[in-house]
């Protein structure tokens, strides 16, 4: 009853004279669409896309010269600091080694006093150069 | 472990001290410190170098209580820079030039 009521044509004698209600294209048609491809063929040429990398690219390595040349003048000024301040260094432990060399030479004049030909310390190698001892761990109470 | 000097004025040869004096000590204590260098090349014995090792120690020691009591404020404050960055020198360039400027390298 509804459909008649909706698709009523006035003077229509039964409903198979309805007319059609149908979702259709407005009238003359719909706008042409285009669905051509039309990609643009402008931009960079090959060329001037590998000289820009090249050039970004020599850029880059020129900085990463220019930071390591900046590096290294920090690492050269620490390492001289620790140059200057080698002497004061090594003479304080000389001390400490020297004092620490008696005591052991005097233990070890004790410990080989029976001992027939023992020369008391220094009868380490051959050379004629001086090595630090090697018996076991240097300093123990420091380790 | 700050503090640049004990009780009696004196300066501590702590790390951060020496480091911070360090360019200091390689402009005017270089004599003392080259000629303890080549008696250790020559001969490695420490009962050898002894002397020499005194004369830089001495030298390094007298540097140090010098500069400390020329210009006592920034060498505090370079020293305390020091003991907290751990004697990184990049990371304590104004304490630096305030302590270079008051003392100045020459």
């Amino acid at each position: 009853m509804t459909e008649a009521v909706i698709r009523n044509k006035p003077g229509m004698a039964s409903v198979k004279d309805m007319p059609l209600l149908q979702d259709g294209p407005p009238p003359g048609g719909f706008a042409p669409v285009r669905y051509a491809r039309r990609i643009p063929n402008k931009g960079p040429s090959a060329i001037a896309i590998f000289l820009g990398a090249f050039g970004a690219f020599s850029y880059g390595m020129y900085q990463v010269g220019q930071g390591n040349k900046i590096r290294r003048a920090l690492k050269e000024e620490k390492y001289a600091a620790r140059r200057a301040i080698l002497p004061v260094l090594q003479a304080e432990e000389d001390e400490r080694f020297v004092k620490d060399w008696k005591k052991y030479l005097e233990y070890e004049a004790e410990v080989m006093k029976d001992v027939p030909g023992w020369k008391v310390g220094e009868n380490v190698y051959n050379s004629g150069r001086w090595m630090p001892p090697a018996t076991g761990e240097l300093r123990p109470e420091v380790w | 472990m700050a503090n640049v000097a004990d009780a009696a004025g004196e300066p501590i040869p702590t790390s951060s001290v020496l480091m911070a004096a360090a360019k200091h000590i390689e402009i005017n204590c270089m004599p003392e410190n080259v000629e303890f260098l080549k008696c250790k090349k020559k001969d490695p014995n420490p009962e050898k170098c002894l002397d020499k090792g005194r004369q830089a120690t001495r030298c390094a020691l007298g540097l140090l209580k010098d500069l400390y009591q020329r210009c006592k404020e920034p060498m505090e404050g370079y020293v305390g820079c020091m003991y907290y960055h751990t004697n990184e020198f990049d990371l304590c360039r104004k304490q630096q030039q305030a302590f270079e400027k008051a003392c100045p390298l020459e």
